[in-house]
């Protein structure tokens, strides 16, 4: 069969359409406001090898691993039509334990599946040492509870038995009931609109054009490659610590652009560290996928074809590649952030009309638990802030925004003290923490939350110590701050991370960082 | 009295107007920089007895697209001043480096935060300050701002402290817009950004209104359209002017609603394409509304008739691109330069893709007014076929078949994707190019029926003419329903309905035309993200049902909540009646075909294919494809598998041939 430019963009379209379906039903039916609200959430298709045709963007973070996730779903495991498999094992295919990965095969009138669905969502609790399953941990088994790989709907039905003992070890088990419910309906629209295609097209065209689709991206991205200067080119930045040990953890990158093909290497990055700011290499591949889909400016689909033009090279047991039962509660949300931070640093030069100064390279997690006084029940919250955009060669940063690796909703003031014993009293910009230059980098915001009831605080967050980079003499962003204030009105400046228990009427007040700046500000 | 719909969407300003039982039409060119001039020319040339008019107006849209608002001031909580920047954190574009917010309508050093606070069950913990306010509101003045907005949290619990804002505003004389009144919802964010826009291009609507009405006689009536399908007194479209955003398109699907259903079809999704994007709705018998609109990436929660736009229209441009696969817009050619036959462009788009195939007939566009240079079209083609290794016919029929998936994929949005198989579904088509598309787009969709109504170019204006009375009322009420029963819910109705009332007393409507809707937002406790549905005695039940259609699933066992109520008020308004003509013969007269021609359908050589004139043809005519229908301003491709209709009101009805 030759390719068809017609069918290939029609083929590109119907992919399309499938995903966001598919995150559409997910996002509505689900019960975690991270879900819902903040749609931390990733929808996707596979095809029978587990290489990703196209994914629904909506978090980047969920990008490379989410093909890992189906690999070792189908390794481990025959499915039959009708079964999905659950896991979030970090070391399997996972990303962090909240993130809980559900695949399921497509079969149509075939032996063997002919494609997989697959979709990840970021659950408000998943049991372990604190509230919210983000804790300051030593290892994983701190986090919360670890799903290997196991068949959860089977012949279409739920197995109860899992479920119960999911719910088990979760503190809102109603919230993940629903939850769970939400993500398998994704993914039955996925089956049978998938089926629909192969009806309307055919099974062999179907297959050829989904296979074509990942040939498609690559072609265009070694076309971006092509046009950017060859070269070597290292970058490194640094940690604020990992909430455990107060050391600098160190993220170094070698770029090399040769031709049509970009090869990078971590393996001069840091050991693995004792906190939880490991990174497995699904996250590691996730963040580098997400910076090279950034260089291009066009719809494709996001798939395993950019993969193909690049190489990633890790080293086991450091902190972008961890070995198994390191603790990696934060390397999903702030590693991956820095990752990002280097290699576009490393790019700057490959590219240097293009990639903007650092953001605030963070993602400020913020975990609350505790009983709620007003209604006698337990409650777990997480939210992660905003901060201020890099300055890119063309334009000032934009304030108080989710950068790279995220890009979640926040929770409104007024849904959040409906549900939960808060009182917000500041939410603002935070002026002037952007850094100065011909383009200035966006402002953080400040967030401010009175304690209603007695509450434990858990705060995952970066760029406390070191500054987000400026580029071309532009200044670097400001730093983040995090500040406890007691029932007694005695302020405390906290760490980069911290766990500690508060009484009612404490305050947490965190200042977001600001986005560095581009060029000199008196060559303006 | 006579009754005029205007319409001042596009290119043109169209009239539609009610003479005997005739319906007239009346078009001229728009005048951009004072659309009041264009304006005020048709209606007197229509008549200069005493008029009722019906308007839909694009002035406070604009207002907003080009940010030429007037100068606003934000009072909002102290310590919450930047949440209408601030936003809900995302950006719009996930892989954008260079990403930037949408240009503030109201600047940070016109933000002002106040003291005052309530809790979400409206407990005061901090009282407001009214010297406070006072000097903020004196500086405000000062500085000449034209308009303010205020936004207090949990203002839709207890409404005092924006009240005491209120009162303070009108003692200075500023215009003030208050979220308790323009939107007591809750989530702030989108509360705030309603209010803002409404306070940003309400003194703008005030002027142009005013305007309207010293050129008009004393005794004219003149009504604005609303993008939820009814009409609003001049009066209340003055102070309520964001209820005017996207009123078009809204007058578009309330056209295609009273047609529809006069001709026996109450199941439609409407297509409406243009030159650079398409709209698409869909009416389950009534319109469908939707709360979470957005303008210039800004969000608007009024009711709104639920239309989804996409970028794909006549204009839009075709090009091969790196990865080898064939791309269809979202670039366009727009007017200016235009697709290539029209003279002055020099890429490929969809429009000249329907010339190259024999779609579109030359001598029948725009009256034959307007010459198509077919000649200049086969070398772009060539071309491009070449470098995409294909026949330059295959290539036509390719970017037209792209062209209907991505409208495709907009029609899924409203359709499948809410639970509704579009196969139950007529296409309903409008607009100047959809004529050309409907047909193939249908196939793709299982769509047996296609309807055409008679000035396809004109729908919008018509819909004013049609639309009735309608305000909408809402209020967060945020109950648990084991803590509500139906009366409980029906009391929490009780001041709406008082306001409804007297609202629609001053709008003129009489008791016996007055017509109340009730529905509730419901979610399953816990979710947040909430579903409207009629209110009922067997409301709980309703909303799992809805739920299940709506997502595919619903879980009995679950608790749910009622987030808001809503109230919608129509007063309804005799309708112009329709003109029913005879069905005659199904033969068509003599003069009704002007030509044949050699067109290219869905296999590669052309078919002979009968040109037909719309105006020659007659109540009653059956043929089937493959035909041409032309008309001024509309072309209807009728392929070889279907067949074609005209109805006892001169619309014309495809239907897909069973074979």
């Amino acid at each position: 069969m030759d390719v068809n430019p017609i069918l290939l963009e029609v083929f590109k379209n119907r992919f399309i359409s499938i995903s966001e379906e598919m995150g559409v039903t997910l996002v509505r039916t689900a019960y975690s406001p991270n879900i819902k609200e903040r749609r931390d959430s990733s929808c996707a298709i596979f095809n029978a090898s587990g290489e990703m045709i196209e994914q629904a963007a909506h978090i980047p973070v969920h990008l490379g691993s989410m093909p890992l996730s189906v690999k070792s779903a189908i390794s481990e495991m025959e499915l039959n039509d009708g079964d999905m498999v659950i896991l979030n094992d970090p070391y399997k295919g996972g990303t962090h334990l909240p993130d809980v990965t559900i695949v399921a095969p497509v079969y149509h009138n075939s032996e063997k599946p002919l494609f997989y669905v697959a979709n990840r969502a970021h659950h408000a609790d998943i049991g372990g040492m604190t509230p919210g399953s983000m804790p300051l941990s030593t290892s994983l088994f701190q986090e919360g509870i670890i799903i290997p790989p196991l068949k959860f709907v089977e012949n279409g039905k739920i197995d109860t038995k899992i479920m119960k003992f999911l719910l088990n070890n979760v503190r809102t088990p109603y919230e993940r009931e629903g939850d769970f419910a939400a993500q398998i309906m994704s993914n039955i629209i996925g089956i049978k609109r998938i089926k629909e295609l192969i009806e309307k097209y055919s099974r062999k065209t179907v297959l050829f054009y989904a296979d074509e689709l990942i040939n498609y991206t690559e072609r265009i991205t070694r076309h971006i490659i092509k046009n950017m200067n060859d070269g070597i080119f290292e970058f490194e930045d640094y940690m604020d610590n990992d909430g455990i040990v107060d050391e600098l953890i160190k993220i170094k990158v070698k770029l090399e652009v040769k031709n049509d093909e970009m090869l990078i290497d971590f393996s001069e990055s840091s050991l693995q560290v004792k906190g939880s700011v490991n990174a497995v290499f699904a996250i590691t591949a996730s963040a580098v996928l997400y910076v090279v889909r950034t260089l291009i400016d066009r719809e494709i689909s996001t798939n395993a074809g950019i993969l193909r033009a690049i190489k990633i090279t890790t080293k086991k047991g450091t902190v972008v590649d961890a070995n198994f039962p390191s603790a990696v509660a934060g390397g999903n949300v702030e590693t991956s952030q820095r990752i990002v931070d280097v290699l576009l640093g490393a790019l700057s030069k490959a590219l240097p009309e293009k990639i903007p100064a650092a953001s605030q390279g963070t993602m400020n997690n913020v975990a609350i638990g505790g009983i709620d006084e007003r209604r006698g029940t337990p409650f777990a919250y997480y939210e992660t802030l905003a901060g201020g955009m890099g300055a890119s060669p063309k334009n000032s940063g934009a304030n108080a925004v989710h950068s790279h690796m995220t890009n979640t909703l926040n929770t409104p003031v007024e849904a959040l003290e409906y549900s939960y014993p808060f009182l917000v009293t500041n939410y603002s910009i935070r002026k002037g923490s952007g850094g100065n230059g011909k383009f200035s980098g966006g402002n953080g915001l400040i967030r401010e939350i009175k304690f209603l009831s007695d509450s434990e605080i858990t705060v995952l967050s970066e760029r406390r110590k070191l500054q987000p980079y400026g580029l071309n003499g532009g200044e670097p962003g400001q730093n983040g701050l995090n500040i406890i204030i007691d029932e007694n009105g005695n302020k405390k400046i906290m760490p980069s991370k911290f766990n500690v228990s508060v009484k009612k009427g404490s305050v947490l007040r965190v200042e977001t960082p600001g986005g560095g700046g581009w060029g000199d500000s008196l060559q303006g | 009295m006579i009754i005029i719909g205007v319409d001042t969407g596009g290119t043109f300003t169209d009239f539609v107007y009610i003479e005997g039982d005739e319906i007239k039409i009346y078009k001229r060119l728009s005048t951009p920089a004072n659309p009041a001039e264009a304006v005020l020319d048709g209606i007197n040339k229509i008549s200069s007895d005493d008029k009722n008019i019906i308007h839909g107006s694009t002035v406070a849209t604009n207002a907003i697209l080009e940010r030429k608002g007037v100068k606003t001031a934000l009072i909002v909580n102290k310590g919450f001043e930047d949440i209408i920047e601030i936003g809900r954190q995302n950006r719009e574009e996930l892989y954008n480096l260079s990403y930037q917010r949408p240009k503030q309508v109201v600047p940070e050093e016109l933000r002002f935060g106040i003291k005052g606070r309530l809790l979400y069950d409206g407990t005061i913990i901090e009282d407001c300050d009214e010297n406070e306010i006072d000097e903020i509101i004196q500086h405000i003045k000062e500085l000449d701002i034209e308009s303010l907005a205020v936004s207090l949290l949990f203002s839709y619990v207890d409404n005092s402290h924006e009240k005491v804002v209120e009162k303070i505003a009108n003692k200075y004389n500023i215009p003030v817009s208050c979220s308790y009144k323009v939107l007591p919802e809750f989530r702030e964010f989108e509360r705030t950004s309603t209010t803002v826009l409404n306070s940003y291009v309400s003194p703008i609507m005030h002027r142009y209104i005013n305007f309207l009405q010293n050129n008009l006689n004393k005794k004219d009536i003149l009504r604005i359209m609303q993008s939820n399908g009814g009409s609003i007194s001049a009066e209340t479209a003055m102070v309520e002017s964001i209820r005017t955003i996207l009123s078009g398109p809204a007058g578009g699907a309330v056209g295609a609603l009273e047609i529809g259903k006069l001709a026996g079809f109450d199941k439609l999704i409407t297509f409406d394409m243009g030159g650079t994007s398409t709209d698409v709705s869909l009416i389950d018998g009534k319109l469908s509304y939707t709360y979470e609109s957005k303008i210039s990436g800004m969000p608007i929660k009024v009711p709104m008739i639920d239309i989804h736009t996409v970028g794909a229209g006549g204009g839009s441009i075709a090009y091969l691109d790196e990865g080898g696969a064939l791309k269809v817009g979202p670039e366009s050619a727009g007017a200016d330069p235009g697709p290539i036959c029209y003279g002055k462009g020099s890429k490929i788009t969809v429009t000249d893709a329907n010339l190259y195939l024999g779609r579109l007939i030359p001598e029948f566009f725009l009256g034959g007014n307007m010459k198509l240079s077919i000649d200049k079209i086969n070398s772009y083609f060539d071309n491009l076929a070449e470098k995409a290794k294909m026949t330059p016919v295959e290539l036509a029929k390719g970017i037209l078949e792209i062209a209907n998936v991505n409208m495709e994929r907009a029609i899924r949005v409203i359709s499948v994707e809410k639970g509704f198989n579009p196969a139950e579904f007529t296409l309903f088509s409008f607009g100047g190019a959809g004529g050309m598309h409907a047909a193939f787009l249908a196939e793709n969709l299982s769509i047996n029926n296609v309807f055409i109504p008679k000035n396809p170019g004109i729908l919008s204006a018509f819909g004013m003419l049609m639309a009735d009375i309608i305000k909408d009322y809402s209020l967060t009420i945020m109950i648990d329903e084991a803590n509500a029963s139906y009366s409980d819910i029906e009391n929490r109705f009780e001041p709406l309905l008082k306001k409804a009332a007297n609202d629609m007393k001053t709008e003129g409507v009489n008791e016996d035309s007055l017509n109340f809707e009730y529905y509730i937002d419901m979610r399953y406790k816990g979710q947040s993200h909430e579903i409207t549905i009629p209110f009922n005695k067997n409301f709980v039940e309703t909303f799992h049902e809805f739920h299940d259609r709506n997502f595919g699933y619903k879980n009995i066992k679950k608790s749910t909540e009622i987030v808001n109520i809503r109230l919608k008020a129509v007063g309804a308004l005799k309708k112009p009646v329709i003109k029913k003509y005879e069905l005659n013969g199904k033969n068509l007269a003599e003069d009704a075909i002007i030509a044949e021609k050699d067109v290219i359908f869905n296999d590669v050589s052309p078919v002979k294919t009968k040109i037909i004139n719309r105006d020659n043809l007659k109540p009653g005519n059956i043929f089937s494809g493959p035909a041409i229908v032309v008309e001024y301003t509309s072309t209807i491709v009728i392929p070889p598998v279907w067949n074609a209709k005209v109805d006892e009101y001169e619309n014309i009805i495809l239907e897909y041939k069973k074979i």
